[in-house]
């Protein structure tokens, strides 16, 4: 008796200290128990209700007809009739919010995206965390928020590592276009778009409706569709054989850019 | 029956003795296996400078991480081919600026196009470069890492090469508890060693902590510095931090701050600079124009160039006569910090 009233608290706290020391924890911030020091999700995640994953699903067209955008092939604008073969298309989204059926929003803590049209997972935005529910609208940010470019060093999407920063006039290049073209007075065209203050500011929010329900469940994996028309980039800006660079923020990139976000629409939910 | 009664309480002390030790490694073991070894290691703000512009909220400072960011300020692995460091254009005997050179030399020789300034006291400041380009210092150091001028390299091979040297990952690992080296822990490492370099042992600061008295010429020269410099040199840092064009050239080849802003009436612009350690620092100017302090009092004095982004209260110069430069000379003298220079823990 004595000796058990000994040991066992030896043994309950011995147990407790051990199972302290694990790296593994919750690894996603829309979590209540989000744990920023895990290492490793090892599937405790708790969330304030059941939550789901709703998959933004970007796809590439090019021009009003809806053909397809696709790197290193030669493609003629519709409207400039340029020739222009992309090498690199790179943009950021970011900020997802969806409109429940009640007229809330729901913000997701933490959604930066990297869209690059080489790599085809980078074109499935996962939000995790979406609690279960019916929603009817998204809302979403073309860039990176002016926050963001003034916060310091940031990781995963918003990486250096990525490329997609300017070092000498410090912010995030939002939009990457590059190639090659005949119309270009160098024969490459590259366009680097970003600025995210005052006239300068390139960073645009969009809202679209379903016109349908959105049903988030626990296991389901809905999907809301979203396209990106490439060539619209160049709706007001024109032929590039008037210009074939730009790499700063400027009324040239805003030009650009709000082209191409016009022309980033919603498709339709599955 | 007394000897049961001492042996049971006996019991029951040891097993609440028990009870409070595991408490307290169960607190210990938590954390020690996120960040092991932290140690604290402070950073000391002299009450008579200005408001902190970093305030070290997700980057606390730790003896880790000031290791972490010392080693790499003095790596050459930051550049393309590993022969350039932070500390080959920011030497601690130059108080943190070049070697007297106007242009630094990056890889393979090759020139910047501006001066190195003297990077101490960088919590303070708003913003970074001589055009004001880098809005926070955690992501200062892109800019020399990725020109072409200067280390030449991308941030992925920094990243992949800090990544294979066992050594740094596990400095990485101790310091910010990362399993893998990434760019916002090396950021935020350099930004620790910075920050932590802090002039404030000069003369000066000894005066202004009433420990000493100055000189009749040092006193003279400071009465006439507050007279005629301070408008722009303000303050114990002896600079506002603000974009002025101070008449150096007519024509801009370098448009400065214009070329951040892309407003016309910026252009010909550079960041008023703080004169700690300013006697150290020569040649000075955004492009290292002048050799001496003197050529640069004399250029205020007599040299000032028109143009339309001159700032208003240069028009007409600062007219000082030779004793009076002298004395504000003997003045700026009061602002090196030799403690700085041989600040061993500085060093490698």
């Amino acid at each position: 008796m004595k000796t058990i009233k000994f040991i066992f608290p030896l043994l309950v706290m011995g147990t407790l200290v051990l199972a302290s020391c694990k790296k593994e924890g919750c690894t996603d911030p829309a979590a209540t128990n989000y744990n920023d020091e895990a290492k490793k999700d090892d599937g405790s995640c708790e969330y304030a209700q059941e939550t789901g994953i709703v998959t933004v699903e970007m796809s590439h067209v090019w021009g009003m007809s809806g053909a397809p955008f696709t790197l290193n092939a030669e493609l003629i604008h519709p409207v400039t009739d340029d020739t222009m073969t992309y090498s690199t298309f790179k943009y950021y989204i970011s900020n997802f919010e969806l409109k429940s059926t009640d007229g809330t929003w729901w913000k997701h803590p933490e959604s930066y995206f990297l869209v690059d049209v080489s790599v085809p997972s980078s074109m499935n935005l996962a939000l995790s965390g979406v609690p279960e529910g019916s929603y009817t609208d998204i809302r979403y940010t073309m860039g990176v928020d002016s926050l963001r470019n003034v916060s310091g060093a940031q990781t995963g999407a918003l990486s250096t590592t990525n490329g997609m920063f300017w070092s000498w006039s410090t912010g995030y290049i939002m939009v990457k276009a590059e190639g090659t073209s005949p119309n270009a007075g160098s024969g490459s065209f590259s366009f680097h778009l970003g600025g995210f203050s005052g006239v300068n500011n390139i960073v645009t929010t969009k809202e679209n409706t379903f016109g349908a329900t959105l049903n988030v469940t626990k296991t389901g994996s809905p999907k809301v569709l979203l396209s990106a028309n490439a060539a619209r980039m160049f709706h007001s800006y024109g032929t590039i054989s008037a210009g074939s660079t730009v790499h700063m923020p400027g009324a040239n990139a805003v030009s650009l850019a709000d082209g191409f976000y016009g022309g980033v629409n919603f498709v339709g939910i599955q | 029956m007394r000897a049961v009664l001492a042996n049971s309480t006996l019991i029951l002390i040891m097993s609440k003795l028990i009870y409070f030790l595991a408490g307290v490694l169960l607190l210990l073991s938590c954390r020690k296996d996120v960040i092991e070894n932290i140690t604290p290691f402070e950073f000391k703000a002299p009450d008579y400078f200005p408001a902190l512009q970093y305030h070290f909220n997700s980057n606390e400072v730790t003896k880790e991480r000031f290791e972490l960011g010392k080693r790499l300020f003095f790596d050459g692995i930051l550049s393309s081919d590993n022969t350039i460091s932070c500390a080959s254009c920011h030497a601690q005997v130059h108080a943190f600026a070049d070697h007297n050179v106007a242009l630094s030399s990056g890889v393979e020789g090759r020139l910047g196009r501006r001066n190195s300034p003297s990077i101490t006291n960088l919590a303070w400041s708003p913003s970074f470069m001589w055009d004001g380009g880098v809005n926070h210092i955690e992501i200062f150091s892109v800019a020399p890492i990725t020109d072409t001028n200067e280390m030449n390299e991308t941030m992925q091979n920094v990243i992949d090469k800090l990544n294979m040297d066992v050594s740094y990952a596990q400095q990485f690992k101790n310091a910010y508890g990362v399993g893998e080296v990434n760019d916002q822990a090396m950021f935020r490492a350099l930004t620790i060693y910075m920050t932590m370099i802090i002039s404030d042992q000069s003369k000066y600061d000894k005066w202004m902590r009433n420990e000493i008295s100055l000189t009749t010429q040092e006193s003279t020269g400071r009465l006439l510095f507050e007279q005629k410099c301070s408008s722009c040199h303000s303050g114990s840092l002896q600079t506002d931090y603000s974009f002025r064009n101070n008449g150096l050239d007519s024509e801009f080849t370098d448009l400065g701050r214009g070329r951040i802003t892309q407003d016309e009436n910026d252009d010909g612009k550079f960041k008023v600079p703080s004169l700690r350690n300013v006697l150290l620092t020569y040649p000075y100017m955004h492009d290292g124009r002048f050799l001496t302090i003197r050529d640069v009092l004399d250029h205020y004095d007599t040299g000032i160039e028109q143009s339309s982004t001159l700032d208003p209260i240069l028009s007409n110069g600062i007219p000082m006569t030779e004793e009076e430069k002298d004395a504000i000379i003997a003045f700026l003298e009061t602002l090196t910090d030799y403690k700085l220079l041989n600040a061993h823990w500085l060093n490698q």
